[in-house]
């Protein structure tokens, strides 16, 4: 029986959006078995804002899996927020994992990080400072396999906030794409198998790709999908 | 003394304001600055946005016309199933 996924990310809601958001959502539980929102869901990262995506989504008759993305670290209140979304019955993925529908769906990941893709990338070389920054996206990219070897599920998705591939980045400067995802969470997908990865983060770029391992990745920022959400079937 | 700033600073200084000021950190932006006219170009989520955007542009570029060519993302209805 196929699962339908649902997707979207790059919500963005500030204070000014409360109480205008959950209309995009009506009728969602027929269209889809399981709603995936792939980070920034808010502008600035504040817990008032935390607040307006928990009510927006509070009450959903489908299961709701968030990551968060860089927009909601902005004011270092991303505990609280994932704790706030969890309060209100939804799942929060921070290098975690997930089993949906009965044990028919995984959903592995979390808020992955920037250092570019294979051959054009940021090495753990030379000053701490860029060691930090690629070692924090090694880092991810190895709690992500852990996360996915463990789910003994009929389907396994990838939920992230960067992108894991260039694919999906065509419409970006190449100059800004080592900010924009990395290869390394490709690689975590591909050595330990997955249906789909589901990103956001890069507005301007395109909605298909593909692993080199031939997982497909999805690119979901509301500005790609420019409707309320995606809907796949697996 | 009269300092003049190249344009290319300027356009930066207008992205990375728009990018750090809490009004908009809005990071996709594009600036282009030709003679005294500054275009900004981009999508943003709310209406509301594009004005924000254009006041911190305004602000970190005083004394050019800023023409905002920005536009807000038009959310349609969630459309086909993909079946992959």
């Amino acid at each position: 029986m196929t699962i339908r996924v649902a997707a979207v990310g790059d919500i963005h809601l500030s204070e000014h959006a409360r109480g205008t958001y959950r209309a995009r959502l009506n009728g969602i539980e027929e269209r889809a078995d399981v709603l995936l929102v792939a980070g920034d869901l808010t502008r600035h990262g504040t817990v008032e804002e935390g607040q307006v995506i928990a009510d927006e989504f509070r009450g959903l008759a489908i299961p709701v899996v968030f990551v968060l993305g860089n927009h909601d670290y902005h004011s270092d209140a991303e505990q609280e927020i994932m704790a706030m979304l969890r309060a209100t019955g939804h799942f929060v993925l921070d290098d975690s994992a997930e089993v949906l529908l009965g044990g028919r769906l995984g959903v592995a990941g979390g808020k992955g990080f920037g250092g570019g893709f294979a051959g054009k990338c940021a090495n753990e070389f030379g000053e701490p400072e860029t060691k930090a920054f690629v070692r924090h996206t090694r880092e991810i990219a190895d709690r992500w396999r852990i996360a996915l070897k463990g789910l003994d599920t009929q389907h396994r998705i990838v939920l992230s906030h960067y992108a894991p591939v260039k694919d999906t980045l065509a419409g970006e400067p190449p100059e800004i794409y080592p900010f924009l995802g990395s290869y390394l969470l490709a690689e975590a997908a591909d050595a330990a198998g997955a249906d789909l990865i589901i990103h956001g983060h890069a507005h301007a770029g395109t909605e298909k790709g593909a692993t080199p391992g031939g997982i497909r990745v999805r690119n979901v920022a509301l500005p790609v999908l420019g409707r309320s959400y995606a809907t796949y079937g697996l | 003394m009269d300092i003049w700033d190249p344009p290319h600073y300027v356009a930066a200084r207008v992205q990375r304001a728009i990018a750090e000021d809490e009004r908009t950190n809005e990071l996709g932006i594009k600036v282009d600055i030709r003679g005294d006219h500054l275009f900004l170009h981009g999508q943003v989520c709310e209406e509301d946005q594009r004005e924000r955007v254009a006041e911190v542009a305004a602000e970190a570029a005083p004394g050019l016309v800023v023409h905002n060519e920005v536009i807000c993302v038009a959310v349609g209805e969630p459309g086909e199933e993909e079946l992959l």
